[in-house]
């Protein structure tokens, strides 16, 4: 491991409302792979965005190679040689492999683009990374694999020093892997000083020399990978956390009959043989890290997304939902996590929103009964306790909290038995969370039966009878509110599947 | 293409930049709309023998010189009686709604008498309805509504249409004479629309009259092509198999000289044809378009157009262009106003036909047709 | 390696839809030969050629909007204010020929660069940007010749060589060296597109706009070019339509714009952006242009012209649509 050439020092960053980096440090040495960890939200993808400055730092300074840096754009990071591998990958599909590497740094002849020569260079960069990749072949032709390791080789290219990777196994293939891992190996060889982001406790511990984890926006410490276990990392990453009245016991009566039931479920890499019970009057907490297919298993539920196999009972009984339609006529409802984009349209009213998914029932030939529309959105207005001049407010007017209100109030319209919350308080500040957990408790009481998607433990642990817990599209677990604990939970969440 | 989705988008939208395109915007009461010959009363006295009449006039459009010439003869005479006229008038003819929705505006600025070139013989008239109920008399220019309400049109200052498009046929038809009678020949017409009255009769008195010509020297007519012209025509006709003359009437989508130029190209290029007829300065425009390629008028098609404009113009002093007829855009625009002042100091109006006058190479010169020709 | 690229089909192999609209060209002029006599000569073919320079040369502008992902609906109205602005100079003033050709692409010029401000830096959407300056250039063109139609000078006068540009006559003949002009234009701004920093860049934002971004591509500047090349296109079509046209009249020009993104999209242009080619709109105006001149030969009523043109469109949509679920299979 040689010396250190990037060193961040007492990075702090406010947002409106967030304290997102509270002084943390971080530092990368030359021909070391460094990991940085941390729950969702904990301030990692913030402090890499300041680092190659997409954010402005408020305080604290960046050191590389042994000189104090401030970059104001990805351009001038990369040219100093600090360059960040996306998660999502950043490449032009109509274009070829190495037109997209060499991509506003094209080599000229004249006017003239010179394409030979950008392919000459992009095969030898690719010997160099022991890569199989045709310079010439069209990037939307290639596997998401392949992709990325052109987003690696151009990375290579830019002469970068350090390189992030920033969650790059997400979408990879076991094969995939190995080859990334072989790739990031002969880079630290090259004493190139590699960020590595993940949250796969397993590839921490194969590929990684040290770990740096954070959480809520601070930093906790740095661990020697060889030295620590996975329970020290999670540990760290989990912390001390209040908990806010915790269930202690599951509220669903023992005879409470099974009314959803999932078996085999497959859709995409992101569902994989999903299978799952949910009874009567229950709430059933769906656990997991961001991107472990939680919400894509809740959309083909909800035939939102398409099914390659599996089976859906309703109360025992077998249905087909090929869409969000057939869904809706078997009572289920879903609560977007993207209320803006999927559950509500915000420049109507809150009469209109309510009546989205039954309005055939509030129809009088080709009119709409404007005096029952009213009449029933009166009534949930009253009944969910929404905060509003009058139901004929715009939904843009109200407050997080109530327009979710409003979204729940469309579903118990359509008296919709089964509502998925996917992410139900994202956005909504503790008051009004607060409401809507007594909400879900009084729905669950009523004999409503709640799938709760959630990345807070803190929620999960407050609001479930039951907790699934999933990882990279698998079910890795099932617990009791009884027996649970948040390393439990973790533990399942990073849980290696092979 | 045309006419899709957008274009009908832009066409709502265009409403707004009609009013920038041609002259000043509602509420100032100038004639200064299209070009700025004019600038009215301003400034003048008010004690005017005519007194304080404000009118609206509608032209079809101002995309032609022919309405430059009208709008200027309407200036000209405002100025000199000292009476308020607003002008307007759509982009392009064959723009109906908006001239009715601008009809409407006028009737709402209560003038004292409208003059109106419809695009549209029946699309105005609700409105005419409307101006009647409200006391404003309407003058009628260029082309007449035959089926406006009684009273409203108090006076239609109009080109007697079927009697000028006659003349071209009288005039064409002694000169295609010889090459009738040998086999089947073809005369083709192109008009830019089948909406508006002054053209349908224009092209309904070339074919009536070639058709009762020809009858006279014992030859059979077929007219084929655009129902409305077929249908309304009062020729006796043959089979088209059977028929020694075929008059072929093309009527494009749009009333571009481009696509007036395709369709005349399309009856130009076929062997039988003889003679070719447009039916205004766009169609005429349009023929002379096709024979840049073809080369074909003067010699093997002879052609006769209707109006005037520096392109007809020269077509018919070197020969290319058989002759043409014209109106007079200028004096028709004169008496319009004269005949809006009469009545809406109440004397009683009745219509006022125009002439249409044959010109071709050797007469263009005459006294009595130059000041016609505008450019 | 060839394992790691998804399977191409056939079709794509052979140049895509290029190669289907190619046939259907070939089909089309066959089929009107074919059933009207009068279409199989030569003048029919100077026609075709005569009324395609205009939208030839505003769909090859157009093409770098569509490859953006945008759209420049400026082109049809532009063309005619263009050339009415610089036909007033030469007709009234009395300015050389040559002066007034060139305000009429300096013009275009500039209305594509207010196109690109509007679209890039402000941020208008596309559609809404060009179909305000659509009617900004309608009635532009009105005011600029004073609401007259302007009467280029015409074939023989002084100051009519221009009209030559696209057609010589030699000996009795007369020839569409138009045609030879397009197809240089056409190979130099295949070059560009392929081929240059511009070209690369414009398919870059239509393709995946963030990752242009990222990669540090001033893309406000690039962005804005698109609709300048545009506007410059439309400037050499006011050109083109002076010098076939007898008249050029204010107030028209709407619809042209259609011809010209039609042509452009039955070539191959996404109709969502990132792909096409200059090649593919040169033979995509060509269908639109046999159409229009083909279908009154054969004694179709212009209104059903234009419902075929319409219908060649929707299949040609289709196509693309067809193309890409195919592709992300």
């Amino acid at each position: 491991m040689g010396e250190v050439i990037l060193t961040m020092n007492d990075i702090d960053k406010s947002f409106p409302g967030v304290h997102a980096l509270d002084h943390v440090h971080f530092d990368v040495n030359r021909g070391e792979v460094h990991a940085l960890m941390g729950e969702n939200g904990a301030g990692k993808s913030t402090l890499m965005k300041v680092l190659t400055g997409i954010y402005t730092k408020d305080s604290g300074t960046i050191e590389f190679e042994g000189k104090e840096v401030e970059f104001h754009n990805a351009r001038e990071a990369q040219d100093a040689g600090v360059v960040i591998v996306h998660q999502e990958l950043n490449m032009v599909g109509h274009l070829t492999v190495a037109q997209n590497i060499f991509i506003g740094r094209e080599f000229k002849k004249g006017f003239r683009i010179d394409d030979k020569k950008m392919n000459e260079e992009a095969a030898k960069l690719f010997k160099r990374l022991n890569i199989d990749i045709d310079p010439t072949a069209t990037m939307s032709d290639l596997t998401v694999g392949k992709q990325q390791m052109c987003e690696i080789a151009k990375a290579i290219s830019h002469e970068a020093k350090v390189i992030v990777f920033d969650e790059p196994s997400a979408a990879l293939t076991e094969s995939e892997i190995a080859e990334l891992f072989k790739i990031i190996r002969d880079l630290r060889e090259q004493q190139l000083g590699i960020v590595y982001i993940s949250h796969r406790m397993d590839e921490i511990k194969v590929i990684t020399d040290r770990v740096t984890v954070m959480r809520d926006g601070g930093y906790v410490g740095t661990l020697i990978t060889k030295d620590c276990t996975k329970d020290d990392i999670i540990n760290m990453m989990v912390g001390r956390v209040i908990y806010e009245e915790p269930k202690t016991k599951s509220l669903v009566p023992d005879d409470a009959p099974v009314v959803l039931k999932v078996e085999h479920l497959n859709a995409g890499k992101m569902v994989r043989d999903v299978s799952f019970e949910l009874r009567k009057g229950e709430i059933l907490g769906f656990s997991g890290l961001m991107g472990a297919g939680r919400t894509e298993t809740a959309r083909a539920i909800f035939g939102a997304d398409p099914k390659e196999s599996g089976d859906i009972y309703i109360n025992g009984k077998k249905v087909e939902i090929n869409s969000p339609e057939d869904a809706v006529k078997n009572g289920i409802g879903y609560l977007s996590e993207d209320r803006k984009r999927f559950g509500i349209v915000v420049q109507k009213t809150i009469a209109e929103n309510s009546t989205l998914a039954t309005l055939e029932k509030y129809m009088k030939g080709i009119f709409i009964n404007k005096k029952k529309e009213n009449e029933v959105t009166q009534k949930y207005v009253d009944s969910l306790a929404t905060k509003t001049p009058s139901i004929d407010q715009l939904v843009v007017n109200l407050s997080g909290g109530n327009q979710q209100k409003v979204v729940i109030a469309k579903w118990l319209v359509r008296d919709s038995e089964i509502l998925i919350f996917d992410e139900p308080t994202r956005g909504i500040d503790v008051g009004a969370k607060n409401e809507i957990y007594k909400l879900m408790n009084r729905l669950a009481a009523e004999g409503k039966s709640i799938i709760m998607i959630s990345s807070e433990m803190t929620e999960i642990l407050r609001m479930s009878d039951r907790i699934i817990v999933m990882c990279e599209g698998k079910v890795t677990g099932e617990i009791g509110i009884e027996e649970v604990s948040q390393e439990k939970i973790m533990n399942m969440a990073t849980r290696e599947i092979s | 293409m045309r006419k899709k989705v957008l274009a009908t988008l832009m066409t709502a939208a265009m409403a707004a930049t009609l009013f920038a395109g041609c002259g000043d915007s509602a509420g100032t009461d100038t004639a200064s709309a299209g070009g700025d010959t004019a600038t009215a009363t301003e400034g003048g006295s008010t004690e005017a023998a005519a007194g304080d009449y404000k009118f609206e006039i509608i032209v079809k459009s101002y995309q032609s010189s022919y309405w430059q010439a009208a709008v200027k003869g309407i200036e000209q005479e405002a100025e000199a009686k000292g009476v308020t006229v607003n002008c307007t008038g759509p982009n392009a003819e064959s723009d109906i709604a908006d001239q009715v929705n601008m009809l409407n505006n006028a009737i709402n600025n209560a003038p004292n008498g409208i003059g109106l070139a419809a695009c549209d013989q029946d699309a105005c008239l609700d409105a005419l309805q409307a101006a009647l109920d409200a006391g404003i008399p309407v003058v009628c220019f260029d082309s007449g509504i035959p089926n406006a309400p009684a009273g409203s049109v108090v006076s239609t200052v109009a080109t007697d249409n079927y009697s000028a498009g006659a003349t071209a046929a009288e005039n064409l038809y002694p000169a295609l004479k010889d090459k009738i009678g040998n086999g089947q020949v073809r005369v083709g017409e192109v008009n830019q629309e089948a909406t508006s009255e002054s053209i349908i009769n224009r092209g309904l008195g070339f074919i009536d009259k070639f058709a009762e010509l020809a009858k006279a020297d014992g030859y059979t007519v077929a007219v084929i092509g655009n129902e409305k012209y077929v249908n309304d025509s009062k020729a006796e006709t043959v089979a088209e198999a059977d028929a020694d003359i075929v008059i072929e009437v093309a009527v494009p989508a749009q009333t571009t000289v481009e696509l007036c130029a395709t369709e005349a190209s399309a009856i130009m290029n076929k062997s039988d044809t003889i003679g070719m007829f447009g039916s205004n300065q766009i169609a005429a425009e349009g023929i002379l378009t096709a024979n840049e390629n073809l080369g074909v008028l003067g010699d093997k098609i002879l052609a006769a157009g209707f109006d005037a404009g520096s392109v007809i113009k020269s077509a018919v002093s070197s020969g290319t262009m058989y002759g043409a007829v014209t109106q007079s855009p200028l004096v028709m625009g004169i008496t319009t106003v004269d005949v809006l002042c009469d009545a809406a100091s109440g004397k009683s109006v009745s219509d006022v036909p125009t002439d249409g006058y044959w010109y071709n190479a050797d007469n263009m010169e005459d006294p009595e047709i130059a000041p016609n020709l505008y450019d | 390696m060839a394992g790691d690229l998804k399977k191409k089909s056939i079709f794509a192999k052979l140049g895509g839809q290029k190669f289907i609209v190619l046939l259907v060209v070939i089909v089309l002029f066959t089929f009107f030969s074919i059933a009207s006599q009068d279409f199989r000569k030569y003048t029919t073919v100077l026609n075709i050629f005569d009324f395609s320079y205009y939208i030839v040369l505003m769909a090859i502008g157009v093409t770098f909007p569509l490859i953006t992902g945008g759209v420049d609906l400026s082109i049809g109205t532009g063309l005619i204010c263009y050339s009415l602005a610089g036909g007033y100079l030469v007709v009234h003033l009395g300015w050389p020929t040559g002066l007034g050709l060139l305000v009429s692409v300096l013009f275009g010029i500039l209305i594509g660069f207010a196109n690109g401000v509007l679209i890039a830096v402000m941020g208008l959407p596309p559609f809404l940007a060009t179909l305000c300056t659509c009617m900004i250039t309608r009635g532009l063109g009105s005011i600029c010749s004073k609401g007259f139609g302007i009467s280029w000078p015409t074939t023989g006068a002084p100051g009519s060589w221009f009209r030559s540009i696209f057609k010589m006559q030699i000996g009795g003949t007369k020839i569409p060296i138009g045609f030879i002009w397009i197809l240089i234009i056409v190979a130099i701004m295949a070059f560009v597109l392929n081929h240059t920093k511009i070209g690369r860049y414009t398919i870059a934002i239509g393709s995946n706009k963030e990752a242009a971004v990222l990669s540090g591509i001033n893309v406000k500047f690039y962005h804005i070019m698109a609709y300048v090349i545009s506007g410059f296109f439309a400037g050499l079509a006011s050109i083109a339509y002076a010098a076939v046209f007898p008249t050029v009249q204010p107030g028209t020009g709407a619809g042209f714009e259609l011809e010209a993104i039609g042509g452009a999209i039955i070539g191959g242009v996404s109709a969502t952006g990132g792909a096409g080619s200059i090649e593919g709109t040169l033979i995509g105006v060509f269908v639109i242009c046999l159409l229009k001149t083909g279908l009154p030969f054969v004694g179709l009523q212009a209104n059903w012209q234009q419902i075929i043109t319409g219908l060649v469109l929707i299949a040609a949509v289709l196509v693309d649509i067809i193309k890409k679920r195919r592709e992300a299979k």
